[in-house]
């Protein structure tokens, strides 16, 4: 990270130079006229751009949770944006939940202390209202640069107000331009000035000390408050255009410190055909009940044409429409429907808090399985699958679509697994569900209706050992492979099975800037597709000794079960930093190409500070993890809404003698609120340790057979 | 400013043209002059991720070299390349940690050496402090990118901020703590720190720092000490000595053991009991004030949060017992409170610990 910055910015002060020193004798001028302007725009702004101090944490007051991920926590910056006393910041300065926060502004001599009142989580923005203003006060607010003048290669000055102790001093100034806008799916503006923690809340203005945007770190591919803190200084930085903000304020402003208003993204509530945004033809693969979607009449196998009057010919271009809308917005989209273009007018958006829990069958399935259809591992008891008497061995081959008529026929399970999971994630529980299944006894072909439950608060004990039909490397979905002996040599090469090292293995990332350790038991085999779990260790616990005493508790739990354990090292004292996510996703993302990983089985494990970024990966990493188990961890502030197409479940265990106690009975209320499956473990006579003792044991083989059922459906 | 903003168009398109036919380049003719005041320093280092060279100024006729008080002087067998590729050993006079500069001269052998081009240090520290916006250019060496006598390496920035490197800045790992120039430009990297900065006109300002972590914000920092550097310490009695970069340069004194200022909490007694410190970030909350202590005559209450020490905010009890370490008894501190809604300001007279004024 740190490595290619300085050639950044060699880079941008080179193409810098070009443009601003054009010239011998005269380039004098120039640069004195744009240093006047830089410096008159940067005065104008200055008493709007506010000084934010915090102190605690909400659940650090609680004496709940252990540790953070650390953010820095010194003052950081605001912009009013209302002259009673409103000011915007960025949520990445709030990310830890401060107990108390204060503002200084220019020309008010005492400091004030200020509420959240508001959230928009689309844009990652906070609104503080500032309490107790002499009565009468009316608060210089600045003038926002129209989006219509906002072009790339204007200048941009990024303004903080971090570095000088004295509100009424100069701000910290970075000076760059616009680099694009319509970013982070037309949310956003970039810029080259150097955008970060000295100035995330703060204003990008032009050399007229009008606002473009208000400073954030962001990134396309990942969401949240801290999302893109890792570019930070790099010379990708990135605004809130103040039009748009200005334009929600009074939503915002409705919100108190004991109601806050929080601006959620509007969700349309369908799953698309293909996962592939660039290629693909937009179909509408299924509609989720009780969506927006469905209210607004959209339909399985609808092509989505237009949106709000746009043509559309891929989900990416959707993605630009509605992915800067909110929760209540409306919105226009044409379909193509049997070959007629149909216009669906004013559908109200959606919120992902429509979340539902995940419906439930009651079977495990055998993986690494590439014939047609799902053979069924395990019945779970009282489940809806024993209801309707499936069996061991039983195999599922054809069953109803999603929320599609009971007369429309059954579809064969050419995907296998991946195919019936992806059914069942759009369904709730009480829907009904036909299945036609091959009896394992007598061989013969029956038709089921089951009536799809909630699933439930367990962990089977009685696992059956035979858990995959080890053609793992044959492509699912295909034919079953046909017995040619000579031939098999050819398909092998498909994915060849790499030179795959097994052991205590250490590692670094490719960059080389960082270690990690893996262990790989010596029963891998790469037909058999193994589930890794990442190891996110306490402060403290980064020496390689430590790695090693954790690998030896769960060793043989790995070879037993085929797991992969993938270590990474904090290098920071105090614990993880959200910097320190690259490393642990490549470390992941390697072990993904070398050994054969089931991608339903990925689980950030974590202890203290270490369950904290194990929680923190589960919900910036959807697309990677499928699970967080953590051990004597709280999560602070609140946790991110589910996403259908993203299913994440949660084992949190603790000692009864452990602090964090009441703070994870928390998590798990929050949690579950969101209709997460939440499993909690207390383990008596246990304080702040690993899983420890007997009971502390017992625990650990009961997440080994989570982690073995994490593909149930 | 709209009309400002017109002329400066008309002058970049007017410019842009007659660029070209122009020779002489007045940008180049200051790079030049720059470098050749400027030295590439080779010494310790090369493991644990540690670079061995670095960047220094010239700042005499006899060869005296200022630079930055790193691990590279930590050797017998230092080594300077000139402009011109010439090459000399260095010897170390004297580092002053608490500046975090080291001064050091050429070797020159019996007959010395005679530099012909160097800056005027004492002017460079009488310059008045540039604000914020202006454009400065930073001269180094830094990744060892320029060998021999290739010049250094250019960067240009601006002025991002001029304030004190420790506590406000957040960089508690600094022996400097006073006044630096934060830019707005990645110059602190590997063999940097004691390159220059200087106004687009090659007057000399400030000297490139090291690499370090702003703990406030856990981003890396770029940083500047200004010539005019003075520092302050605290001997263990109180008493206040002051020295400057131009005092090492005048009385080239060896390196300058500071009795150190008292680093061990509890040497003072402000009557503040603390909640219980459980957690990282424990907020001080007073949880109870002893009756006739310092903070019961400011009529402190339980339950108020502790927000300011001197203007100094106070995030956590960790910051809070630090923040204290510095002080002696008898010194005067003014306190900002939280109480409920209202910010509150306070003064208190430190007293001794209990025990000891017996």
């Amino acid at each position: 990270m740190r490595s290619y910055l300085p050639l950044l910015a060699l880079a941008t002060a080179a193409l810098g130079g070009l443009m601003l020193m054009p010239a011998p004798g005269r380039s004098d001028e120039v640069d004195e006229l744009q240093e006047k302007a830089i410096k008159a725009a940067v005065n104008k702004i200055a008493p709007t751009v506010v000084k934010i101090e915090t102190s605690g944490g909400t659940e650090v007051v609680k004496g709940g949770a252990r540790g953070l991920i650390r953010r820095g926590q010194g003052p950081t910056t605001g912009l009013i944006v209302h002259p009673d006393g409103y000011v915007i910041s960025s949520a990445y300065n709030f990310a830890d939940k401060p107990s108390t926060i204060r503002v200084a502004v220019p020309g008010i001599k005492e400091r004030r202390v200020a509420r959240v009142v508001g959230t928009d989580q689309t844009r990652m923005l906070t609104l503080l209202k500032l309490v107790d203003l002499p009565p009468g006060t009316k608060l210089d607010v600045p003038v926002p640069a129209p989006k219509s003048e906002i072009q790339i290669g204007l200048t941009a000055i990024a303004v903080g107000r971090t570095l000088v102790p004295e509100v009424n001093g100069p701000p910290n100034v970075s000076v760059g331009i616009i680099s694009a806008i319509d970013r982070i799916w037309g949310k956003a503006i970039q810029t080259d000035a150097k955008v970060s923690p000295t100035n995330y809340g703060g204003p990008l203005i032009d050399l007229q000390g009008r606002v473009q945007g208000v400073l954030v770190p962001a990134s396309p591919q990942a969401e949240g408050e801290t999302a893109g803190f890792e570019w930070y200084d790099s010379g990708i930085g990135f605004a809130i255009p103040l039009e748009d903000i200005n334009a929600v304020l009074p939503r915002l402003m409705k919100g108190t410190e004991k109601e806050p208003v929080v601006l959620k993204r509007g969700f349309m509530g369908v799953l698309m055909k293909s996962q592939d945004m660039y290629e693909a033809v937009p179909t509408i693969e299924s509609v989720l009940p009780n969506s927006a979607a469905e209210r607004g009449g959209l339909k399985a196998g609808d092509i989505l044409r237009e949106v709000d009057g746009r043509k559309v010919s891929n989900y990416a271009q959707v993605m630009h429409q509605l992915g800067k809308k909110y929760e209540g917005d409306l919105i226009s989209i044409k379909v193509e429907r049997d070959n007629k273009e149909v216009v669906l007018d004013k559908i109200v958006l959606g919120s992902a808090e429509e979340a539902f829990p995940q419906a439930f069958l009651g079977i495990l399935p055998i993986r690494d399985d590439p014939a047609d259809g799902v053979e069924i591992r395990y019945v779970y008891p009282k489940s809806p699958a024993e209801a309707a008497k499936l069996q061991i061995g039983d195999r599922i081959l054809k069953v109803s679509r999603p929320n599609a008529p009971s007369s429309a026929p059954l579809v064969e399970l050419k995907g296998g697994r991946e195919m019936l999971m992806q059914f069942l994630q759009v369904m709730r529980p009480g829907q009904e569900m036909k299945l036609e299944v091959k009896r394992k006894a007598g061989g013969k072909t029956e038709t089921l209706t089951v009536k799809l439950a909630e699933a439930p608060d367990l962990v089977p004990e009685d696992l059956p050992e035979n858990s995959s039909a080890k053609q793992a490397l044959t492509p699912v979905g295909g034919k079953p492979p046909i017995k040619k002996p000579e031939k098999k040599d050819d398909q092998q090469p498909q994915k060849p099975p790499l030179k795959a090292e097994t052991g205590f293995l250490k590692r670094t990332t490719p960059a080389a800037d960082a270690t990690y350790w893996l262990y790989v038991p010596d029963t891998y085999d790469p037909n058999i597709a193994c589930s890794v779990v990442v190891w996110l260790h306490p402060v403290g616990k980064n020496k390689e000794r430590d790695i090693e005493d954790f690998v030896d508790v769960w060793m043989t739990f790995c070879d037993d079960h085929h797991i992969i354990l993938v270590c990474p090292q904090s290098d920071n004292m105090l614990g993880w930093t959200p910097g320190e996510t690259d490393v642990v996703m490549e470390a992941v993302k390697s072990v993904q190409e070398t050994y054969t990983v089931d991608r339903r089985r990925i689980v950030a494990h974590g202890m203290g500070v270490g369950g904290e970024m194990a929680f923190y990966l589960g919900f910036q990493y959807r697309a990677m993890f499928r699970a967080v188990a953590t051990v004597g961890t709280a999560l602070r502030g609140n946790p991110r809404e589910k996403v259908p197409a993203q299913p994440l479940t949660f084992f949190l265990a603790a000692g009864d003698k452990d602090p964090v106690k009441p703070a994870l009975e928390e998590t798990r209320d929050k949690l579950r609120k969101l209709k997460y499956n939440v499993l909690e473990r207390i383990i008596p006579n246990m304080g702040v340790e690993y899983l420890d003792g007997r009971a502390g044991i017992k625990t650990l083989e009961e997440l080994i057979r989570w982690i073995d059922s994490l593909d149930r459906m | 400013m709209k009309r400002l903003f017109a002329l400066l168009v008309v002058v970049w398109l007017g410019l842009s043209v007659a660029d070209r036919a122009v020779a002489d380049d007045s940008f180049a003719a200051i790079a030049e002059e720059v470098n050749q005041k400027l030295v590439k320093l080779f010494g310790s280092g090369g493991f644990k991720g540690l670079a061995s060279y670095g960047t220094g100024v010239l700042i005499s006729r006899d060869g005296y070299i200022l630079t930055v008080n790193s691990h590279i002087l930590d050797t017998r067998d230092l080594r300077v390349h000139l402009y011109d590729g010439t090459r000399y050993n260095a010897k170390v006079i004297a580092r002053e940690p608490v500046l975090d500069v080291a001064l050091l001269q050429i070797e020159g052998g019996m007959r010395g050496v005679d530099i012909e081009h160097y800056f005027d240090v004492f002017q460079a520290a009488k310059r008045p402090i540039l604000e914020p916006g202006t454009h400065v250019l930073a001269f180094s060496n830094l990744f060892q990118i320029a060998t021999r006598d290739e010049p250094m390496s250019v960067q240009r920035g601006v002025i991002a901020a001029y304030s004190k490197l420790a506590g406000r800045i957040g960089i508690f790992e600094a022996s400097y703590r006073g006044n630096v120039y934060v830019l707005d430009a990645i110059t602190n990297n590997p063999g940097a720190g004691g390159g220059v900065i200087t106004t687009r006109k090659g007057e000399l300002i400030a000297m490139i720092g090291k690499e370090l972590r702003n703990e406030l914000t856990n981003t890396w920092i770029n940083y500047a000490i200004p010539f005019s550097a003075r520092a302050e310490t605290t001997d263990k009695d109180g008493k206040k000595t002051e020295t400057s970069i131009l005092d090492l340069v005048t009385k080239k004194e060896k390196y300058k053991p500071l009795p150190e200022a008292p680093k061990v909490a509890n040497q003072v007694f402000h009557g503040i009991v603390l909640v219980p410190n459980v957690v990282e970030r424990t907020p001080p909350y007073v949880e109870e004030v002893i009756p006739g202590s310092p903070a019961d005559k400011a009529k402190l209450r339980p339950d108020d949060l502790i927000v300011y020490i001197d203007g100094l905010p106070v995030q956590d009890i960790n910051t809070f017992n630090t923040i204290l370490a510095n002080y002696v008894p008898r010194n005067e501190i003014k306190l900002e409170i939280q109480r409920g809604d209202k910010l509150i300001t306070v003064s208190l007279t430190l007293e001794r610990p209990i025990d000891k004024k017996k």
